[in-house]
């Protein structure tokens, strides 16, 4: 202390010498906390740089063992739906597991919907040129299947009411029967009671020709008139979907039910003479809303019946040689399935991962802003206290 | 009591070849910070806690911490001052909170500020307001500078200056008082 600061204590001596004399002493058990909480401190923060250190690995590695596990389980199984009993029935009890010449049609199904996706046949016959059930994949490629064989394969429900779309691509030998086959393809649809809704015929001088027709077919004769159109030619491709409409009819018969009963009660509440103004007033207003739904609703469903009446086919008729070029997935070892699968199925994980980073992105930034405050305040203060 | 010795090296600032260590550190200014949180609080059992979570707060920003550019006793003088800040609003929180807080008779009559002091002295240091007892601990008992209080004060060296003349006035007068 400076002299200086000593003179601010003159004439207070006695009093300075007491207090100093009798100055109170930390006790031993605060010394030992604060000795033994210092040391505790750095373990606590060395505990949770570890408890991160480990926890990322340990997430990471868990989303890489469920994306093998969910390979080798969805390669696994793919062996099983090779199997007859097992030809994709499971959500519309729909259209067969199909390929053409050894190559299995690939099959997604989503919400009462069924695609089934492109058979491929380069060479051979109208008659080999049709669907066979994966069983025929164990044939040789060369092995015809019959044009029965295809419309079993194709399946479309009958039971419920559906919406058929297909397409197919058909060769035929040159452009002279490019002509002939488009309107033989009419007459058929015709025949079974369908309709061409479009005809595009392209004939070009260097050498092919091309006709595509659009076609409606009640959808009841629609794997008949497949059948049929396939026998046109070679063929090339062939793509069949449904979607299930049948809910959503229920859902309208139920609906119109629900409005017609409504629509009665309301009638019969103002004809009855019992009611108030003001409840007339309310009693009409819903009357008028009831018997616009209903109009509406049997609108709609006048529009689904059509669309499960008949079934869409696009048939694209050509002479181009070259058939449409396709990978073949059965030459892929199951290794490379399994890590295909693994690859998907990661993506998919980053995809959620991605999904709920953007949904609590406003929350995070909002933690991480609070963070950095509170980080930022703390060190200023450190630097204060640091600086005195 | 654990040997200060016995603490990891990691509790030396880093870069600082032959400074004190926090061990070093809390083994000479312990009874400083304790005292001058007695003295500052009035209550000897708030001032323990104050002194550890001082301690505390100081371990954390240790690395930080400069020995060149202040002495180590008045960064904790700083933290303590500070802790006890806080300490005071969370009391008068409280106190607001209960509304009658009156302080026990017996408890009056304990020595709080040391056992050494004489009754008058004593009762006079209670009469005295926190400020006033802060400015006399750090002045008297821990025997800082004028510059130095002040900065832990957050006050100017000639208020600092001011406050103490007037605080020990004000003690000389409530011991005359108590005397009397």
């Amino acid at each position: 202390m400076s002299s200086t600061d000593w003179n601010e204590l003159d004439g207070y001596e006695a009093l300075v010498s007491e207090l100093r004399a009798a100055a109170p002493v930390a006790p031993d058990r605060l010394r030992e906390r604060v000795l033994d909480g210092a040391p505790e401190f750095r373990r606590r923060m060395s505990r949770r740089r570890r408890l991160t250190l480990v926890v990322l690995p340990a997430a990471a590695a868990l989303a890489v063992g469920a994306a093998l596990v969910h390979g080798f389980v969805s390669t696994g199984s793919s062996r099983s739906s090779d199997a007859p009993a097992l030809t994709a029935h499971a959500v519309t009890g729909g259209i067969h597991r199909a390929l053409v010449h050894g190559r299995p049609a690939t099959t997604t199904a989503d919400a009462g919907k069924l695609t089934q996706q492109k058979g491929y046949a380069p060479t051979g016959t109208a008659d080999e040129n049709a669907f066979s059930d994966y069983r025929s994949a164990a044939m040789p490629a060369s092995k015809s299947v019959t044009l029965g064989a295809a419309r079993q394969a194709l399946n479309i429900p009958t039971n419920r009411l559906v919406h058929a779309v297909a397409s197919l691509q058909v060769r035929v030998k040159s452009r002279q029967e490019l002509s002939a086959k488009t309107n033989e393809a009419s007459q058929i649809v015709g025949s079974l009671g369908g309709y061409a809704q479009s005809v595009r015929y392209e004939n070009s001088r260097s050498g092919y020709g091309e006709a595509v027709l659009d076609l409606r077919v009640p959808v009841q004769k629609a794997e008949t008139a497949m059948g049929r159109l396939a026998g046109l030619g070679v063929l090339v491709s062939q793509e069949v979907s449904t979607q299930d409409l049948q809910t959503k009819l229920n859902h309208e018969n139920s609906g119109i039910g629900s409005l017609q009963r409504a629509i009665a009660v309301y009638e019969s509440a103002l004809n009855s003479g019992t009611l108030s103004g003001s409840q007339r007033v309310i009693i009409q207003i819903r009357l008028n809303n009831a018997r616009r739904q209903l109009s509406h609703l049997r609108h709609a469903r006048t529009g689904t019946l059509a669309s499960g009446a008949t079934a869409d086919i696009s048939l694209l008729l050509t002479t181009r040689s070259q058939a449409i070029v396709a990978h073949h997935h059965h030459k892929e070892g199951r290794l490379g399935r399994l890590l295909g699968s693994a690859a998907n199925f990661l993506g998919l994980e980053g995809i959620i991962v991605l999904y709920a980073l953007i949904v609590l992105s406003p929350i995070v930034l909002i933690a991480a802003l609070a963070w950095w405050i509170v980080r930022e305040r703390r060190r200023r203060e450190d630097r204060l206290l640091a600086s005195a | 009591m654990s040997d200060v010795n016995a603490l990891p090296a990691a509790v030396r600032p880093p870069g600082l070849v032959g400074s004190p260590s926090f061990s070093d550190v809390v083994a000479e200014h312990l009874d400083a910070v304790y005292r001058y949180l007695v003295y500052l609080t009035g209550d000897r059992a708030a001032a323990e806690d104050l002194a550890a979570e001082t301690f505390e707060r100081a371990f954390r920003s240790w690395r930080r911490f400069d020995p060149r550019r202040g002495a180590p006793r008045t960064w904790l003088c700083r933290i303590a001052h500070s802790a006890a800040v806080d300490w005071f609003r969370a009391e008068a929180r409280r106190q607001r909170r209960e509304e009658s807080y009156s302080r026990d008779d017996a408890r009056l009559e304990e020595s709080v500020f040391a056992e050494g002091l004489s009754p008058e002295l004593e009762r006079a240091l209670r009469r005295l307001t926190p400020a006033e007892r802060e400015v006399v601990a750090l002045r008297v008992l821990l025997e800082l500078d004028g510059p130095g209080a002040a900065r832990v004060l957050g006050i100017s060296s000639s208020a600092c200056s001011t406050r103490l003349s007037r605080a020990l006035k004000r003690l000389e007068q409530e011991m005359s008082d108590v005397l009397h």
